[in-house]
């Protein structure tokens, strides 16, 4: 069978003599390299093992800082103390936990606990007794420490948020790499265990702000104290700077108007946004309600992710741009230029409001039962008469409406990158046939030119729209960040601006329609007079969006209504009206009215901005123009 | 035809060599409980667990591997070799990149590395040239592009998954067989000027930086003094404490303390030094290179040339890794993440090296069979 010779006349066998001797001269090697270690120097060697043992001690990063506008820290690094204990290392525990009791204000049994058993393949492990010691415990605990071997205190840098919840969502939350995370590519030098951005900016500049973690080989004794210079020291190199384009102030008084919980309790939640119309930088972006991004800092504990994660709320979305609601009379002002500029109005045109508009067999509603009487454009603006709208929104049609309103940016994500967006909803004939197969009703364009039925905006596509209105027509994409820079401020990247649409509607006619949104807050009888800024000519629009059908909530005292069933109140905004800086956007989510809950905080805001900028006092109150509640 | 078992191949069961696998095996299994023990709350360790399975789906492996006669084993070489060349192309398209290589394939809980795999076809395939192309007869550096071109085929997809000790293990296991050719000296010169060549040329124009990084990472661990030169510290203080009787099974302080990074796979080695001493490293090194000695005496008493190739083969496969992986134990080569077969944590090269075994086995047991 074999074309070869058989048996023990193999030709190779002088060969496999030379490997087995070889093979056997590589095991002397291996026994002599034992003898050597094992015998030899094997006593310095236990010693080493027992009494020495070099460790590697990680030295993280600290995580880069965030800046606002002007340079003021948002979010930093702090050094925090825990305190470790090695259980085989402790010589006398009722001793030592006594001690640790009266220094740490806690149960000795509590400690002894905690700090687990002095037997067994875990005893070698250190376990944390306390966490983030404030700096006199840590005194107290530092002075006693020779005293009780087998304790010790472990410092490392802690990501801190100078203003707690200020800006949370924006600044987003860190915490420890998943699994999932792990697996992808992005994350390839990292270990499990490390800590990095999970929303938010701290998310999306993870790679600049996160540094480069060092080490160092030290030689501790069995107490687990360092003796000694370390080994070898690989300094941790910190992560750099983002630069927001938040103004600080801007965001403390918006965030307060929030703060403010109205007299009958109701909570304060919702969103504001406020933009540089000319390049789109965010000044300050709000929701509510937040949360404290240092309680993820350390670990998040479990009660609290609970709490958040359940609360009906969920305080952790991000409402300015991640969900998206009925825009109400916010979206006159589109329709406005909408009317004005494909010719179905002029600024004189009429129309008759007895209080309500009678369409293929249905009646709609004024908010304003009297009626508003024979309104033109400026009228219907600034006492946000509904009929004017009805009118001529209908005949508009609402696929030439679509048009507009997705020039002003609504319908489509602004792409800040800090997370999943909302996109709003423009809707079309087109749209309502792919969506529920069924013909567009002129009835539903009746509705929609008040910015009810199918209508949804961001309160982040708000601002867009209305700094373009203010700006002559520009689409700014909303700049949140200005530049990275090193951690010594060198700047390594900037972000320019960018306009990333034009509205397609003539200066002159944008000119009306702020014309119409200066008399809702300056004139007599305009809707957002509590928006008024002393010595700044502001326009703006009040918005109310329907939540449920009208009828459900008809003759409740508004007090008397669910939460979830009241209206949402908006405010756009910008100032000065002839040549406008800012545009905001804020919605108050089941605040019953624009003109009540989301006008006032955008006044906060104008009037911080302007106050920043004329060096002026402080302004407190402002006489409210109309006290009509609504539109 | 013979039948796939007869009676006489079961009395010629080689029981020596059985003895000598399950004393490793048996010493590899002691040592990994101990050595994955630390931080385990309860119960088995993972590690030990997910071995304890991965060695039942190996000896079903090994059983498999010596039913076969293996002169039938001969005609399944090529399509072997084939199709382990096929899972490790695979990889390159499934994998998922995990810590910078792309050498796992991963469904559910299971996990495979198609390149320990892939040796056992490459041995098989090296087998079947040298038997039908004797080395004793090759005289000649030309006559080797063959089996050059057959060792080609797995390194050069284990380099694309970017698992370079893996390929350069591989690379060894093939070039076992050099010992065998009589080729003159200054041949060998010549040949290694060439290699030479080509490296030099492959470095400047082929390779990539982040891959020369690791070359040079590999052949200066200085380089990354905070990671191996810490490994390197650690093993010899573990190894070195174990002195003579060592510091007994669960108690070795470097273990369980956890000094050491990877000790359940690539430092297996200094977990048991420190624990069993002297006397326990030199038994588990006496048994394993008896297994070794034990191969090449398979070989010298195969009855045809192709069971004494693919019996060098098996222990060109069970050589390289252990000279490897105990060499950078004790500190006399630089860092690199290559296990001790059958005594490292890890199934792929469990299977791989007990399938191997039980070709070790077919050959022996079928000595005397005409």
């Amino acid at each position: 069978m074999s074309p070869h010779l058989a048996g023990n006349q193999l030709p190779i066998e002088g060969r496999l003599r030379l490997a087995a001797v070889l093979i056997l001269l590589v095991l002397l090697v291996f026994v002599v390299r034992l003898f050597q270690l094992q015998i030899l120097d094997g006593d310095k060697l236990r010693r080493r093992s027992e009494q020495n043992s070099v460790r590697q001690v990680r030295l993280e990063a600290p995580r880069g800082e965030v800046l606002d506008r002007e340079g003021r820290v948002l979010a930093s690094t702090r050094p925090a103390y825990r305190l470790e204990v090695t259980p085989n290392d402790l010589s006398d525990r009722g001793r030592v936990f006594a001690a640790l009791g009266r220094l740490l204000g806690a149960e000795p049994a509590e400690l002894d606990e905690k700090a687990g058993s002095s037997k067994g393949s875990r005893r070698f492990r250190p376990r944390v007794l306390a966490d983030d010691l404030d700096f006199e415990t840590l005194a107290r605990v530092e002075s006693h420490r020779f005293a009780m071997p087998g304790v010790r205190t472990h410092v490392e840098p802690r990501r801190h948020y100078l203003s707690g919840s200020l800006a949370a969502h924006t600044l987003g939350t860190i915490g420890e790499i998943r699994a999932d995370q792990l697996e992808r590519e992005t994350f390839q030098d990292y270990r499990s265990g490390d800590v990095i951005g999970q929303t938010g900016l701290e998310a999306q500049f993870e790679a600049h702000l996160r540094g480069r973690e060092g080490g160092r080989n030290v030689v501790v004794d069995v107490a687990g104290r360092e003796v000694g210079d370390p080994l070898l020291e690989v300094p941790a190199v910190p992560g750099g700077r983002v630069v927001l384009s938040l103004d600080r102030d801007l965001q403390i008084v918006a965030e307060e108007g929030f703060a403010e919980v109205p007299e009958d309790g109701s909570p304060r939640m919702g969103a504001a946004v406020a933009l540089d119309v000319k390049t789109g930088d965010v000044l300050a972006m709000v929701s509510r309600p937040a949360f404290d991004p240092n309680s993820f800092a350390g670990g998040i504990d479990t009660v609290t992710w609970k709490g958040l994660t359940s609360d009906e709320w969920d305080p952790l979305r991000n409402r300015a741009f991640q969900n998206h609601y009925p825009p109400g009379s916010t979206h006159k002002a589109i329709v406005a230029a909408a009317l004005l500029q494909e010719g179905v109005i002029g600024p004189q045109t009429t129309a008759y409001c007895p209080g309500f508009f009678r369409f293929g067999g249905r009646i709609y509603r004024c908010w304003k039962r009297a009626g508003h009487g024979t309104v033109k454009l400026m009228d219907a603006l600034r006492e946000s008469c509904d009929v004017f709208f009805y009118t001529y929104g209908e005949k508009l049609g609402i696929d030439r409406l679509a048009i507009y309103s997705k020039a002003f940016g609504i319908g489509s994500t602004p792409g800040l990158g800090l997370g999943t967006e909302a996109s709003g909803l423009v809707p079309s004939s087109s749209w309502k046939r792919r969506r529920f197969g069924e013909p567009w009703y002129p009835g539903e364009t009746v509705s929609a030119s008040i910015g009810q039925g199918f209508n949804l905006y961001t309160p982040m596509q708000l601002a867009i729209a209305y700094a373009a209105l203010a700006n002559g027509g520009k689409v700014m994409k909303p700049r949140l960040v200005l530049r990275l820079e090193t951690r010594d401020g060198i700047t390594v990247k900037t972000f320019p601006t960018e306009q990333t649409g034009e509205v397609p509607v003539t200066a002159a006619r944008l000119a009306l329609v702020r014309r119409g949104l200066r008399a809702v807050v300056e004139e007599p009888h305009g809707t957002g007079g509590r928006a008024r800024v002393p010595g700044v000519e502001v326009a703006g629009k009040t918005g109310t969006a329907q939540v449920v059908r009208l009828d459900r909530v008809e003759g409740l005292k508004e007090n008397e209504i669910p939460i979830r069933q009241r209206d949402h109140g908006w405010f756009g905004a910008f100032a000065p009206a002839d040549d406008p800086e800012i545009a905001v956007a804020v919605f108050v989510e089941h605040g019953l009215h624009g003109s009540t809950a989301a006008a006032p905080i955008a006044q906060r805001i104008l009037a911080r901005y302007f106050e920043k900028k004329f060096g002026g006092p402080p302004v407190a109150e402002t006489d409210g123009g109309s006290d009509d509640a609504g539109d | 035809m013979t039948p796939a078992i007869d009676r006489r191949s079961l009395q010629h069961f080689d029981w020596v060599l059985l003895g000598l696998v399950t004393c490793v095996l048996g010493i590899g299994l002691a040592n990994l409980y101990s050595a994955s023990s630390p931080g385990v709350e309860s119960g088995l360790p993972p590690e030990f667990r997910r071995q304890m399975l991965a060695l039942g789906v190996a000896t079903v492996g090994m059983l498999v591997a010596l039913v076969l006669d293996y002169r039938r084993l001969e005609r399944l070489a090529v399509p072997v070799y084939v199709g382990t060349l096929a899972l490790v192309a695979s990889t390159l398209l499934l994998a998922p990149l995990t810590r910078g290589n792309r050498s796992w394939l991963i469904y559910g809980p299971l996990s495979l590395q198609p390149a320990e795999l892939a040796k056992v076809g490459l041995i098989l395939a090296m087998a079947r040239y040298f038997h039908r192309n004797p080395p004793a007869e090759i005289r000649r550096v030309r006559d080797l592009w063959a089996p050059a071109l057959i060792a080609a085929g797995p390194v050069g997809l284990i380099i694309l998954q970017r698992d370079m000790g893996v390929a350069v293990l591989t690379l060894l296991i093939a070039a076992t067989y050099l010992l065998f050719v009589r080729i003159p000296a200054r041949a060998w010169a010549a040949l290694g000027a060439a290699g030479v060549v080509a490296f030099a040329g492959l470095w400047t124009y082929v390779f990539k930086d982040y891959q020369r990084e690791r070359i040079l990472d590999f052949l200066d661990p200085s380089r990354d003094p905070l990671a191996s030169g810490y490994q390197q510290i650690q093993s010899r203080i573990a190894v070195g404490s174990g002195e003579l009787f060592g510091k007994g099974y669960l108690a070795g302080t470097q273990t369980q303390l956890q000094f050491l990074p990877t000790q359940h796979s690539d430092f297996a080695f200094s977990v048991l030094a420190e624990e069993w001493g002297f006397l326990g490293s030199v038994l588990l090194l006496g048994f394993y290179f008896t297994l070794l000695i034990w191969g090449l005496v398979v070989a010298n008493n195969s009855k045809d040339s192709f069971g004494a190739m693919l019996a060098i083969g098996v222990v060109g496969m069970l050589f390289w890794p252990a000279v490897i992986n105990v060499a950078m134990v004790l500190g006399l080569a630089p860092v690199i993440g290559v296990p001790l077969p059958l005594v490292s944590y890890g199934g792929s090269q469990l299977l791989a090296n007990m399938v191997a075994i039980g070709l070790l086995m077919n050959v022996s047991m079928r000595r005397y069979i005409f």
